[in-house]
């Protein structure tokens, strides 16, 4: 394996060509129209155009990537996570194309795709799910039959797309009353997003925390999961926080769940890196969720705990080395690591997107601090993408250190042009709940209803007197509005050199 | 001597500012600080303003702030963000209204699209009664599916969005009055 072609955009690919890089492997870049100027292209090796910005005419043409790995001669392709990470005919096309798929077999990101499915595979592996209906509910089940079997799992309950992801497709039924008209929406909405209306039925979990396990797995039948990633604090069932470890997991659960997972992967002869998802009862009682077949959002902070580096793994997984991790040092973490996502959205406006041009950047460093992102100044936020601009991580010897070093990350974290989730974050680490760790996947939804669309940083007086002097001094010595059309090279020294006068 | 008119927080603010070498004094309402400013880009300032102690018993505090300014795309306001709080500020009359009473007091809420994408649920019907914070229309765009909520309370008054309809920026999609 020589040149890895990286299908995907954003910080991820930047985080991939960086593994390419350490590892002296080269790397191709593959954009859309609007990522010419992205940081991923600056950092490859070489970068190819793929298409249009719309993902359904770049990042997701199966046929255009390969085209891109023939042309550029690269021999494995890495998925990434999000676009066609967890697609199994893109992983059928690379092998087929002759290409080393840098993540599980197509077999397995297809059986562990369909919610159904993996949990019939967690279930002959011994671990427990949460209470449901085993097959999909049948498209021309009448209503009736519907109800029956709602009523023998019990309310309050989930309606769940068999291809789910993202909380799209899903459902809570309090009422059974309400359960025709959310079998309905639900079904409806998996045919929009995932193209397969099928729905199953799922008990709903009275507070759980969402806790899940990393795994890498070799082709010579070793199964490594390592220490748990806490992930409960989620809005609209997207993770907004992680932290590794969790401050509900005793070495005695840690034990168990871990074995658990590294089961579901033996049973079906998983490889490559993957994550398994449970939900943990408030008795501690853990049920399996569902199985993400790619390398997840959240993998720096279980790379800080453990000192492993996960891509590289990956990589070298691919090429058929053994993995010689000794399995103690994947489950004792070192430390304790806190990532933040941070979101081109204002939480002071609902937490709408807002896309735009980043006009000054200075990401949080220093110690125990880690930033992966894909946004530099002068760069757009696209409408089209998922509007996260980087992963904020903090490691520290332990839990508390750690909620110190990220709130001092976040007071250094400088960003203008656009709104980010800075500020909520900087609320969110100072609330009691959270440095008490009591939290569920309810808490943030919760938290952010009764906030009722108050602001979450309220600028304190003397803040607002600071900002009065700024806009004055900044209006002071901003130069006269240059002609529309950006006026000419010499009006810039012009500017230039007043600048310099400043100082 | 330059004066501005600077509001911030729902209040108006006289700013005066004079320059000596590269040292500022600036006069905001009757009490003046004197700043240090360094130009660091387009974007960003350093201060170094002196603070008096009240009882003059020691030397000023000498209180580093880094700042930035930028245009606010969807008000035309500068967001300046000291440290990690942003805050809106509106200088010399520029029409600057806090977020949560945008388009309040008695005028009717033109609710606009924010961004580019598509609407996947209208929620009102014209003529409807809706509440503060309502929400109006479901925006899909970067991935995810958005609110748009009403500002004030009030009647539908327009309904321009349409289920399914992609928009633009600043398309008008309801009236609230």
């Amino acid at each position: 394996m020589k040149k890895i072609l990286i299908a995907n955009r954003g910080e991820i690919a930047v985080r991939i060509i960086r593994a390419c890089r350490e590892m002296d492997l080269s790397s191709v870049a593959v954009y859309s129209e609007c990522d010419r100027s992205a940081l991923h292209v600056r950092l490859a090796d070489e970068a190819y155009a793929i298409g249009p910005s719309a993902p359904r005419e770049s990042y997701l043409r199966i046929d255009r990537l390969v085209d891109a790995a023939r042309r550029s001669g690269a021999d494995a392709v890495h998925p990434g996570y999000g676009f066609l990470a967890e697609n199994e005919d893109f992983a059928a096309a690379c092998v087929g194309a002759g290409l080393t798929f840098i993540g599980p077999t197509a077999r397995a990101i297809e059986t562990m795709g369909s919610k159904t499915a993996a949990r019939g595979a967690a279930k002959r592996a011994g671990v427990p799910v949460v209470p449901g209906t085993e097959d999909p509910l049948g498209a021309d089940a009448t209503s009736e039959e519907i109800a029956a079997t709602a009523q023998s799992i019990g309310y309050p309950l989930l309606v769940k797309a068999v291809a789910g992801g993202g909380g799209k497709g899903m459902r809570t039924v309090v009422d059974p009353s309400d359960l025709a008209s959310a079998v309905g929406a639900a079904r409806s909405e998996a045919a929009t997003a995932f193209g397969d209306p099928a729905v199953y039925l799922e008990r709903e979990l009275p507070r759980p925390r969402h806790i899940e396990v990393q795994l890498l797995a070799d082709h010579h039948g070793a199964v490594v999961p390592f220490v748990e990633r806490e992930c409960s604090i989620q809005r609209r069932h997207q993770k907004v926080v992680e932290e590794t470890p969790s401050i509900a997991v005793t070495p005695a659960l840690r034990a168990e769940i871990t074995s658990a997972a590294a089961a579901v992967a033996k049973g079906v002869g998983y490889t490559n890196a993957g994550t398994i998802e449970f939900l943990v009862d408030e008795n501690g009682r853990f049920y399996f969720l569902e199985m993400n077949t790619r390398l997840q959002v959240e993998h720096p902070i279980t790379e800080m705990v453990t000192g492993l580096d996960l891509v590289q793994w990956q990589i070298r997984i691919a090429r058929g080395e053994r993995l010689d991790v000794d399995p103690a040092r994947a489950l004792t973490p070192t430390g304790h690591a806190i990532e933040c996502r941070v979101y081109a959205e204002d939480p002071d406006n609902n937490f709408l997107p807002s896309p735009g041009r980043i006009v000054a950047l200075r990401p949080a460093a220093g110690p125990g601090i880690r930033d992966d992102s894909g946004a530099t100044a002068g760069l757009d936020v696209p409408i089209f993408y998922d509007p996260m601009i980087s992963k904020l991580a903090a490691w520290a010897e332990d839990r508390p250190r750690a909620i110190a070093r990220m709130r001092r990350a976040l007071a250094e974290y400088l960003v203008a042009g656009i709104r980010t989730t800075v500020p909520f974050f900087t609320w969110l680490l100072s609330q009691p709940d959270f440095s008490a760790g009591r939290f569920d996947t309810t808490y943030l939804d919760g938290v952010l209803k009764a906030q009722n669309g108050r602001p979450f940083v309220e600028p304190a007086a003397g803040v607002e007197e600071m900002a009065a002097i700024a806009a004055a001094l900044h209006t002071a010595l901003s130069p006269a509005r240059p002609p529309a059309n950006g006026g000419s090279t010499g009006g810039r020294w012009k500017t230039e050199a007043r600048l310099e006068g400043l100082r | 001597m330059q004066h501005f008119e600077i509001e911030v927080g729902g209040r108006t603010r006289r700013v005066a500012v004079a320059r000596t070498g590269d040292k500022f004094a600036v006069t905001l309402d009757d009490r003046t600080v004197h700043a240090d400013v360094a130009r660091i880009d387009a974007h960003t300032l350093s201060l170094v303003v002196d603070t008096e102690c009240p009882t003059g018993a020691t030397d000023p505090v000498r209180a580093a702030f880094e700042v930035t300014i930028a245009p606010d795309a969807a008000t035309g306001q500068l967001i300046v963000g000291v440290g990690p709080t942003p805050v809106a500020v509106a200088v010399n009359g520029r029409r600057a209204r806090r977020r949560d009473e945008a388009s309040g007091g008695n005028g009717p809420q033109r609710l606009s699209a924010p961004m580019p994408g598509k609407i996947v649920r209208v929620l009102v019907k014209s003529g409807d009664p809706v509440r503060a914070r309502q929400p109006l229309v479901v925006v899909e765009a970067m991935k995810m599916e958005n609110e748009l909520r009403a500002g004030r309370d009030g009647l539908v008054a327009e309904l321009h969005a349409r289920e399914g309809e992609s928009v633009d920026a600043g398309a008008l999609l309801v009236v609230v009055q």
